[in-house]
């Protein structure tokens, strides 16, 4: 799975690297430097080239735009999935509470009812089937 | 008589169906990703996750007009090809000689996480540029100078051997230079 990223990411990272030495070159140019811009000027292109032709591997890939507002804030986008999983373990949990009190209530409620109406509660039980044990 | 009960499924139905009552992150096989980003801290800032991109990475995007949103919001409206740049282009590219304004030097300072920040900054300043392209060995002492060299970083990246990244007697600078510009070419 992860091997279709490796290429995005090294592609990437190449491109970062000749950003970075373009400014390096452009931060106190002389003018030998020259012809190694333009070359680094030419790679962009390239480069750029490179990562587009990453896209076909990565047509399947999803990202949530939520993580995007992660990233524009500079935070860490693994808080994004650490969120998201803290969220679906407190909902998951706060919902089997509910089933596990809705099941402990339809015990009870059948318990009282069959007290109070046994004959009923004889003919709903046989149409209704057993009650699988909790 | 009553009239029969509406008709109800069966009390036993629903139980094979997923519900709540599951423990859903071990039915999905997501425990060890739950463990890995919920069981220890995860660093806040964004140099954390990308701590070899150069520039002030953990500014919010919205300052410098570097955010995705506006990216995805208004994407650039450009070709579809990736045309070379010609000669008569590059002539658009022709700069004059000398440092730039210090405003301008922004992108390739490295994000404050090292204690020798305003060295490496300082370092930046003082040492010229070398006329020729990083691969140029005659300025390997110039280069030398600078003990946060993002290239050296980038070749303990290579190399994956992030513990040598502040130690001011790495050696083969010049080595790195030579091995970033040939995986350039």
């Amino acid at each position: 799975m992860s091997e279709k990223f490796d290429s995005l990411e090294e592609h990437l990272e190449k491109f970062v690297e000749n950003i970075r030495q373009l400014g390096i070159i452009v931060s106190d140019f002389q003018p030998s430097s020259q012809t190694g811009l333009n070359q680094k000027l030419n790679f962009m292109v390239t480069g750029l080239q490179d990562i587009d032709k990453c896209r076909q591997q990565l047509h399947d890939i999803s990202v949530p735009l939520e993580v995007f507002e992660y990233i524009d804030q500079g935070r860490n986008p693994q808080l994004y999935t650490k969120e998201c999983l803290e969220r679906a373990l407190a909902k998951n949990e706060q919902v089997k509470g509910k089933i596990d009190t809705m099941k402990k209530f339809k015990s009870l409620l059948i318990q009282e009812l069959t007290k109070v109406f046994p004959e009923d509660m004889a003919k709903y039980k046989a149409i209704r089937g057993e009650d699988p044990p909790p | 008589a009553a009239a029969p009960p509406h008709p109800l499924p069966p009390a036993g139905a629903g139980t094979t169906e997923l519900t709540g009552s599951t423990n859903l992150i071990t039915h999905y096989n997501l425990e060890h990703a739950y463990n890995k980003f919920c069981g220890k801290k995860v660093k806040e800032k964004l140099s954390n996750f990308l701590p070899d991109l150069p520039g002030m990475i953990d500014l919010p995007g919205s300052h410098d007009n570097s955010s995705l949103r506006s990216l995805i919001e208004k994407p650039p409206i450009c070709g579809s090809s990736f045309t070379p740049l010609t000669g008569t282009m590059l002539t658009g590219f022709r700069l004059h000689a000398g440092p730039l304004p210090e405003q301008c030097r922004l992108m390739h300072i490295q994000p404050p996480k090292k204690k020798n920040k305003h060295k490496h900054k300082q370092s930046r300043t003082q040492d010229p540029v070398p006329p020729e392209t990083p691969s140029d060995s005659d300025h390997k002492k110039k280069k030398k100078k600078k003990e946060e060299d993002p290239e050296r970083k980038r070749k303990k990246k290579e190399k994956k051997k992030k513990k040598n990244r502040h130690s001011p007697e790495h050696p083969g600078v010049g080595s790195s230079q030579a091995s970033s510009s040939s995986s350039l070419r």
